[in-house]
């Protein structure tokens, strides 16, 4: 048990975290990236790539966040630039369907290249006891990463003018063009921090347990799951959120299996959407 | 510093407002008064480049910036306080003042200055700008205007939802900037106060200038007397 | 009849101009004749390939899809993206009634299409009480799906898990041979084309449309919105019951992919995308297009989904409407005088 709370930490830190950046494209934009989870398999594979070449994990791992940021900004500058003479649900909807469509492209790209599903990621170690439990190394480190992360990632838009800008975006965007913030230079900003935000929750997530090339869709949904729990557009919501489920996943899992496990969370994500449609601390417009 | 000259605009269903000049001087404090619908929120909704304007002119410092965006107008030197505030309603009063001042960080001596004109929002840095009264909320969105140090303050209504006495004071603080030179063109239906403050004002009536003139003489027309200051 | 069809049908994506008279039935029932008489034409041609004789069934059930699809998100706007899985409801609810608990076929696929039905209404009712809105509804729907998915998968003794359920009911019977399935399939299309044009027609349509163009003005109009909402749902969903549970029966063999968010869902809004949401004929023309692109890309092996993504992409950006409605458009473009 106290093994499955464990890991379900672990999990649920990479949750929250990978929801942030989903979270942020949605409040700030109007963005819903269902290609968010290939953005993240994208940037694993270059980062295991260039160690194969040679690099060192540590640089490789920053390529391969920049990957993820480069990805975030080619998809501003090419399919989600008609979005933005959208306003409101037309917007959502279009950049729903889109990068769909971008997801649907980089699967089967990801297939085609790599077509026995046979690429795994694994950046692993040995075990070491916790509270008398054996935790892999990979689970402490990733855990220890995602923390860190979590903790700038709050830093910069509690204490930086860059971050109070972007959530003034999220707050009253007229407000913010008011004060002359310019709503889509900071919308640029989040779609290439999510970028870099999803290639670093994949990197953690290979270091616990295998990421295979066909992962990008379910991780979409695990981040959208724990997006809508946590409240579209809340911060704070969604790294609740993810720590909540994953400690629920993981027990569930451990005592009645995966898709059982899977089920638990869906209906969670469900119930939370018909009794509080903001989210668990979002606020209601 | 402000030259408007035959601007026309409106929504998807056609303009509301037509071929509207006006012009506000260095120094000068003008007024546009006028009945609920007449168009001014419209009209300065243009003029800072939230509505993009059908046909006409809007001149800040002799450089034309009709089709400059929001973001770019203000930090020019042209500050808008909108009706609505459009305050960040979740971020305490410090971090809104400190957002006005964007993208430098927040001036001390400006700090002080708002701080020293609203002292209701130096009890408060700490609150949510969401949870404080209306009054308040006035204070704080023409307090973030001037954290960017306007030469032009554009205020729309400044005085909706107040009660009579806050709408005093939020005009006390105005006359306070004026007398240290800040330039100032205001849309107010609770004409008295606006022309107590303002040198000069314009009638804004279905969309159109119909009267211009000294705050003086407005006040002595028989018109104005009639349907802005309930005099018979 | 094609001319006034085409721009019948270019009017209505626009919404509100269609005029909402008691025109003759031919207008519809004609151009729905037209396409089954051409459809029933495929034997002749594809009648000696086992393999093409089931492209083309299954074609006819993403038609069938589609025109569901159509009739709650073309329609009401409500985002539903649990296609797959109502008609898996209608699959696999017809296989275990069938099989397990041995009902004739009949009793089976009547009953599954209530279960779609009900599903159906019952997620259209939670988001209409809940004043979900499409994104939301979207996502709620999607739950549903994966959701539906897993369970396949998780009631592995019930439904055979990933390898899937291979049904005795309606072996040996005229249900697998070779040509008769497509002309039930297609029976079922036209079907659910008449019944959709009907919808179109009556005053249910007109509410439709009204309240597409601007649920509150359609709400000051008294039209019950939540009404309509739930009847269209209810309707599409057993549309896409049925046809589930008729392509169950007459394959045989169903799995979880047979009903994947993947393969179905995404399928269905590219198709429907293509041919135009809210037009009659334009899930027919979409769903006709992409089984024959399907076919032309079995080559190109996985890289079949990378073209797919690419072509919602272009659809989105470039015809967003879709094929028929920007062709009635062209049309009455260059005749002005027809919309007088």
């Amino acid at each position: 048990m106290t093994a499955s709370i464990l890991d379900g930490i672990v999990l649920g830190l990479q949750f929250g975290l990978l929801a942030t950046g989903l979270t942020l494209m949605y409040g700030l934009g109007g963005i819903l990236n269902l290609a968010y989870g290939q953005m993240a398999v994208i940037s694993a594979i270059v980062t295991v790539s260039v160690m194969d070449a040679g690099l060192p994990v540590v640089p490789a791992a920053l390529v391969g966040m920049a990957t993820g940021a480069v990805l975030g900004w080619i998809l501003d500058q090419t399919v989600f630039r008609p979005l933005y003479s959208l306003r409101g649900e037309a917007r959502v909807l279009l950049s729903l369907l889109l990068s769909l469509g971008v997801a649907l492209m980089i699967d089967g790209f990801l297939n085609w290249l790599f077509p026995l599903k046979g690429l795994s990621l694994f950046i692993g170690g040995g075990a070491i006891d916790i509270f008398g439990e054996p935790m892999r190394r990979g689970s402490l480190l990733a855990s220890a990463i995602t923390i860190v992360a979590m903790a700038a990632l709050v830093a910069f838009f509690r204490f930086t003018t860059l971050g109070r800008a972007v959530r003034s975006v999220i707050e009253d965007e007229e407000g913010a063009r008011l004060v002359g913030i310019d709503p889509r230079k900071m919308l640029r900003l989040i779609l290439v921090l999510s970028g870099a935000i999803a290639a670093l929750v994949a990197l953690t997530r290979s270091m616990v347990a295998p990421v295979d090339v066909t992962a990008g869709f379910g991780i979409t949904v695990f981040a959208l799951i724990v997006t809508v729990v946590g409240g579209l557009g809340s911060i704070t919501g969604a790294l609740a959120a993810g720590i909540i489920l994953g400690i629920i996943n993981a027990i569930a899992a451990s005592a009645i299996g995966t898709f059982m496990s899977l089920i638990i969370l869906l209906v969670a994500a469900a119930i939370t959407i018909l009794v509080r449609p903001a989210g668990l601390l979002g606020v209601k417009e | 510093m402000l030259e408007v000259r035959d601007l026309s605009v409106g929504y998807e269903g056609g303009d509301v407002v037509h071929d509207v000049t006006l012009r506000v001087d260095d120094g000068e404090a003008v007024m546009v008064i006028g009945s609920n619908g007449a168009g001014k929120t419209t009209l300065f909704r243009a003029i800072v480049g939230l509505l993009r304007a059908t046909t006409g002119t809007v001149r800040f410092d002799d450089r034309d910036i009709t089709a400059v965006p929001t973001q770019e107008v203000v930090r020019l030197g042209l500050g808008f306080v909108p009706a609505e505030r459009h305050l960040f309603p979740r971020m305490t009063v410090h971090e809104n003042l400190a957002l006005g001042a964007y993208p430098s960080r927040p001036d001390p001596e400006t700090l002080a200055m708002v701080m020293d004109l609203f002292p209701r929002l130096a009890e408060r840095r700490r609150q949510l700008a969401g949870t404080m009264s209306g009054g308040e909320q006035q204070m704080l969105a023409i307090g973030r205007a001037l954290m960017a140090k306007p030469r032009l303050l554009v205020l729309d209504e400044p005085t909706t939802g107040l009660a009579p006495k806050l709408a005093a004071e939020a005009y006390e603080a105005l006359a306070v900037l004026r007398r240290r030179g800040l330039t100032v063109l205001v849309a107010e239906q609770q004409v008295p106060l606006a022309m107590a403050l303002c040198d000069r004002g314009y009638v804004l009536e279905g969309g159109v200038v119909t009267k211009e003139g000294s705050s003086a003489d407005l006040a002595d027309d028989p018109e104005v007397r009639r349907a802005y200051l309930g005099i018979a | 009849m094609t001319e006034r069809f085409a721009h019948a049908t270019g009017t209505s994506a626009v919404g509100g101009v269609e005029e909402r008279s008691a025109r003759p039935l031919g207008g519809l029932v004609i151009p729905i004749l037209a396409v089954g008489a051409a459809l029933s034409l495929v034997p002749l041609w594809l009648g000696d390939s086992r393999v093409m004789m089931g492209i083309a069934v299954l074609g006819l059930a993403f038609a069938a899809y589609t025109i569901g699809f159509n009739l709650i998100f073309g329609s009401t706007g409500q985002l539903f993206l649990c296609v797959g899985a109502l008609a898996g409801i209608g699959g696999y609810g017809g296989a275990i009634l069938a099989d397990v608990v041995g009902l004739p076929i009949v009793v089976s696929i009547v009953l599954a299409t209530l279960a779609a039905a009900v599903v159906g209404a019952l997620l259209s009712w939670v988001a209409v009480r809940r004043s979900l809105g499409v994104i939301f509804t979207g996502i709620v729907t999607l739950i549903f799906a994966l959701t539906f998915e897993n369970l396949l998968l998780g009631l592995g003794e019930l439904t055979g898990g990933e390898s899937g359920f291979l049904m005795k009911a309606g072996k040996g019977t005229w249900l697998r041979a070779q040509i008769p399935p497509y002309y039930l399939m297609l029976g079922m299309v036209l079907l659910a084309l008449f019944v959709y044009g009907l919808l179109r027609r009556s005053h249910i349509g007109w509410a439709f449309r009204a309240l597409r163009d601007d649920e509150v003005a359609a709400e000051l109009a008294g039209i019950d919105v939540a009404r309509y909402r739930i009847y269209a749902a209810t309707i599409g969903s057993a549309i896409l019951g049925l046809a589930g549970s008729l392509l169950a029966f007459t394959e045989g063999r169903i799995s979880p992919t047979t009903f994947g968010f993947a393969e179905v869902d995404v399928v269905v809004i590219v198709m429907l995308a293509f041919g135009g949401i809210g037009s009659l004929l334009g899930p027919i023309l979409g769903a006709l297009t992409f089984t024959v692109i399907d076919e032309l890309l079995v080559e190109v092996g996985q890289l079949r989904v990378f073209v797919y993504g690419a072509l919602v992409i272009a659809l989105f950006l470039w015809i967003p409407r879709g094929v028929i409605p920007t062709l009635g458009d062209l049309r009455r473009r260059r005749r002005p005088t027809r919309d007088s």
